[in-house]
């Protein structure tokens, strides 16, 4: 493959390059001049100007940020007399302006091949959650409804959405996602609020924060009304099951047939998958008779198909994971997959016809030895244990500064299940089982083994450091805390708990999360940062 | 009223898990089976040659060691059940059953298969997962999960017949049939018996073998049958105990001192559910009847599914209106996901939506904070007296 | 001939006002500041006044 094409214009180019350099972070820190953070303003988190990478990654980035305005304004036009009204409604619709600024947060830092392969992820992730809000905004019966509003059906935002691919009248959207669980990585003061609404009504602080801020969320009439019906989950936990409790209420004075869908939390047995694929089935039923149509095998199967075909793309991309050449890691691997698995459901082909780009790039870097970040990375850590979602820029924030590269991450893993698409009941099966090993599930849900597979993830991808996220309110993953501690040692990695309130950046913020990482840095591994303007500051009132 | 014969007894044998009656039944040769939680039907664990130990940590103040395991912020119970696992409270037993009914339950289950805290032979360890809705397809995976526990229960030499299954189901109801006739003493406008009573009575029952309780349990019956309550009840209110694990007495003899008899029970360890009767309907077998009944009595706050949900409501306004109490405590463990959620539903659904007063309250496992959870009883008490002066 | 190359220049003169009015919000976080300091804060305040039928 070639990539390179020798380009007229690059004297021009490095003469401009060299005269900018002074303006380009990196340069800044290497010289002792300066970093990432100088161009921000105190506290805000707000960029006086956006990052001078030289003047191709420049444009890559300009190209990059005009595709999402374009998307975003596309999306905006399909419906926008609701969009509109749904600024005015839902506060939190008010945080999906914070959009570009969290983007740019993701990606800082990145040049070249890696800074190519985020921006079409990026892209990639923008073109599946515009066309998610427009189903949702634009069919929402608060906002006056749309054409779609009957044929929209809302599930758990947890549950793998991957079984509705029978109805393919139907459109599945995440109940929570918009005002809960994409918003809380724009911006870290909207969750705070629901789950201030939970908590004056008796709610304790100590339950796990994305289920407080689902029950504020529900509590303050703040969900979109659309579609007939309503699925609940216990996925991926206790929490979400208590949560579901008050969901059903507001469901059905929203005018909502409300089923709840079971997954066995022993999930590695036979007859777990039995019982997940018995409730799936129910689940199905359920649809069928809220909506009035009928269950197309058919169908199910070419989203089962498009579903392996994208695990495939996955499984690739996971071989050159492991080697110290792939342009794609960090949050540009995180999210594209949470996204792809969560809310694409094998049912947006946009992400595989991506996929099959980003792996030719991960080739051509590979086969070239061309190395990420500069060749920057110091230490490669696999991620373990369900992140904090307000904080989304973690792993481009360790790699920036420490030279940390976050290879892969606990809820990368997800949905590692081939569906065996010869046979309609061994196909069911399969799904079955992508629904039990869903988010936040796979590995912290349903069994010590789960969570002490991570030494072998981290062997696989040749990590030499594991970082267990460690949300302080998630009860499963706290009652093994000394068990990791002693398996680490035991396996001989270098292992830290990030301590975090996966939505509650009060409890813990992101400079804390940050001293975690600097304190281990520093005083344990005794290693100097790659861009001391990074390690403490203060970004409190930053989105 | 005049104490009661056993009462004292009673309370000894609460003093350990490993009590007397325990190691009287050891020393027949019966495996003694752990368990922590009501989706485990103790009636299986007392076929024939075994008995049921319902786990508790009496008198674990500082779980140190098990917060080290499983971090200070976790259910205080069962930080109490592995600290004194390791301490070698547990070592009679020869199996512990768990359930994934909260996964802090389950974790702490494991670490029995991961630090091997028991020291006896033979030991087992067998989590089940539990089903979270009531319906017939639960009720099969149910079914399919209790039956590993048949299995377990084989290899250690228990008979697990449809015959032993009978026995085991008639000594339930018997065992059952007393604590019943006990319970309703409670809703005499002037009882013969205290709530801490009764719930000292109601442990015992569930800690101790049943074949050497059961005797002290039909005497203290009789002996009830006798009692002449006291002039004029000696309580300002009655009140229904609602939510999460309470095991210590001494948490009711708390409320008991602030005013307010605990009439009713609805809590882990407490009477509702555990003592109804077992039936065997037409067609079923043993172990069918078990599972359906154990699923169908379960008022776990973990139950996702609305028909699960309005019974556990139901139940508890039925209960109030039963044994005629004024209010009802709704108490959770910390950091107790389910109860948490349980406690602002339930509490909303009480006072808002049936008009019945109540009053939630957080408790640790072992009673500390004694005064601020009397002030606020005390509270609820006299708030309960003013509505009563005003209707 | 002439009104092609006079609707290219045009054309070229419009995209290069397009590229240098999009380019300069993009380089200095135009966009962003304006969201920030002034949309936001505007938002937030309508939101605080709203009444939301807020129950269990």
């Amino acid at each position: 493959m070639k990539l390179k094409i020798k380009n007229p214009l690059d004297p021009v180019i490095n003469f401009v390059d060299d005269k900018l350099k002074k303006f380009d972070p990196i340069w800044m820190a290497e010289n002792g001049v300066g970093g990432q953070r100088t161009r921000y303003y105190d506290q805000t988190g707000i960029a006086k100007y956006r990052e001078w990478r030289g003047v191709k990654d420049t444009m890559q980035a300009y190209v990059c940020w005009l595709k999402n305005l374009g998307m975003m304004g596309l999306m905006v036009g399909r419906a926008p007399t609701n969009f509109l009204k749904a600024f005015w409604e839902y506060r939190w619709m008010g945080s999906y302006l914070a959009t570009f600024a969290f983007l740019d947060r993701l990606f800082e830092g990145y040049r070249g091949y890696e800074l190519k392969v985020a921006c079409m992820n990026s892209n990639t992730i923008v073109h599946c959650i515009t066309d998610m809000m427009v189903n949702i905004i634009g069919n929402d019966r608060r906002l006056g409804g749309g054409k779609n509003t009957n044929k929209v059906i809302g599930l758990d935002e947890a549950v793998p959405a991957l079984f509705i691919g029978g109805f393919p009248t139907l459109t599945p959207i995440p109940l929570q996602t918009l005002p809960e669980f994409v918003i809380c990585d724009i911006d870290q003061h909207m969750e705070p609020f629901y789950i201030d609404v939970a908590e004056s009504f008796g709610l304790p602080a100590d339950v796990c924060s994305r289920c407080s801020a689902e029950t504020g969320v529900t509590l303050d009439d703040a969900f979109p009304i659309v579609g007939l019906g309503a699925i609940s989950s216990n996925t991926p936990c206790n929490a979400s099951e208590s949560t579901s409790m008050f969901q059903r209420r507001r469901f059905e004075d929203m005018g909502l047939a409300y089923h709840p869908f079971m997954n066995a939390m022993q999930h590695n047995t036979p007859e777990g998958h039995d019982y997940t694929l018995a409730e799936m089935k129910n689940a199905i039923k359920f649809v069928e008779d809220t909506y009035g149509v009928k269950w197309d095998m058919d169908a199910m199967l070419k989203v089962a198909e498009e579903s392996n075909k994208q695990l495939e793309y996955e499984h690739i991309k996971w071989d050159y994971f492991k080697t110290p050449y792939s342009p794609l890691g960090g949050i540009a691997e995180t999210l594209y997959k949470l996204v792809e698995f969560a809310l694409g459901n094998a049912m947006n082909p946009y992400f595989s016809k991506n996929d099959k780009k980003v792996v030719k790039i991960m080739e051509y870097c590979y086969v070239n030895k061309i190395k990420p970040y500069k060749g920057k990375t110091r230490h490669r850590a696999f991620l373990w244990g369900p992140s904090a979602v307000y904080y989304c820029d973690f792993p481009t924030w360790t790699q920036n500064c420490w030279g940390l590269a976050i290879i892969l991450n606990m809820d990368s893993t997800m949905g590692n299940v081939f569906i065996d698409t010869s046979d309609p009941e061994r196909a069911m099966y399969d799904i079955a089982r992508i629904e039990e090993k869903g988010i936040m599930r796979h590995h912290a849900v349903g069994g010590w083994d789960n969570v002490n597979a991570v030494w072998d993830w981290a062997k696989q991808f040749n990590c030499d450091m594991v970082i267990c996220n460690d949300n302080v309110a998630c009860k499963g993953m706290n009652g093994i805390h000394s068990m990791l501690e002693e398996e680490a040692n035991a396996h001989g990695f270098r292992f830290l708990f990030l301590p975090q309130d996966l939505e509650d950046h009060r409890t813990i913020s992101r400079q804390d999360m940050r001293n975690t990482i600097n304190n281990y840095m520093s005083v344990v591994l005794n290693e100097e940062p790659l861009d001391p303007t990074l390690v403490e500051f203060d970004d409190s009132l930053a989105w | 009223m005049k104490d009661l014969k056993h009462l004292i007894y009673f309370e000894n044998l609460l003093q350990e898990a490993n009590n007397e009656l325990v190691q009287k039944a050891i020393a027949d040769g019966d495996k003694a089976l752990g368990y922590n939680c009501y989706y485990l039907p103790e009636v299986l664990l007392n076929l024939p040659g075994s008995f049921s130990s319902r786990l508790r940590a009496p008198n674990c103040t500082s779980p140190d060691v098990a917060t080290y395991y499983m971090t200070n912020r976790n259910c205080p119970y069962v930080r109490s059940i592995l600290e004194r696992a390791i301490e070698g409270g547990y070592n009679y037993l020869n199996a512990l059953f768990g359930v994934e009914a909260c996964s802090t339950m389950e974790r702490m289950e494991e670490h029995f298969e991961l630090l091997h805290p028991v020291e006896n032979h033979p030991f087992v360890t067998h989590i089940i997962d539990a089903p979270i809705k009531g319906d017939s397809t639960n009720l099969d995976y149910y079914k399919v999960e209790l039956k590993e526990i048949l299995n377990c229960l084989k290899d250690l030499g228990i008979d697990t017949s449809e015959a032993a299954m009978k026995k085991a189901i008639e000594d339930h109801n018997e065992i059952s049939a007393i604590m019943q006739e006990i319970s309703d003493m409670r809703k005499a406008d002037n009882p013969v018996i205290t709530g801490y009573e009764f719930h000292v009575i109601q442990l015992v029952s569930q800690v101790c073998p049943h074949k050497y309780i059961k005797p002290y349990l039909q005497e203290t019956l009789e002996e009830l049958r006798k009692r002449a309550p006291e002039k004029e009840f000696p309580f300002r209110v009655r009140v229904v105990l609602y939510g999460s694990e309470v095991d210590d007495p001494e948490f009711t003899k708390l409320i008991e001192t602030c005013g307010a008899m605990v009439v009713a029970d609805r809590y882990c360890f407490g009477m509702f559910p555990s003592r109804e009767t077992i039936e065997i309907k037409a067609g079923e077998t043993a172990f069918d009847a078990i599972a359906r009944h154990y699923l169908e009595t379960n008022l776990c706050a973990r139950f996702m599914d609305p028909a699960k949900i309005d019974q556990r409501h139901d139940f508890l306004e039925n209960l109030a209106k039963e044994f005629n109490a004024d209010g009802i405590i709704i108490q959770n463990m910390k950091f107790c996901e389910f109860w948490s959620y349980e406690k602002v539903l339930a509490s909303h659904i009480m006072i808002n939506e049936l008009n019945i007063p109540s009053c939630t309250i957080e408790k640790e496992y072992a009673i500390g904070s004694v005064g601020q959870l009397r002030t606020r009883f005390q509270a609820f008490v006299e708030s309960l007296e003013i509505k009563k002066i005003n209707s | 001939m002439k009104t092609a190359f006079k609707v290219a220049k045009t054309l070229t003169g419009l995209g290069l006002l397009a590229f240098l009015g999009t380019f300069s919000i993009f380089m200095f976080n135009l966009e962003n500041k304006m969201i920030y300091y002034v949309i936001r804060p505007l938002l937030n305040k309508h939101y605080d006044t709203q009444t939301r039928d807020r129950k269990i």
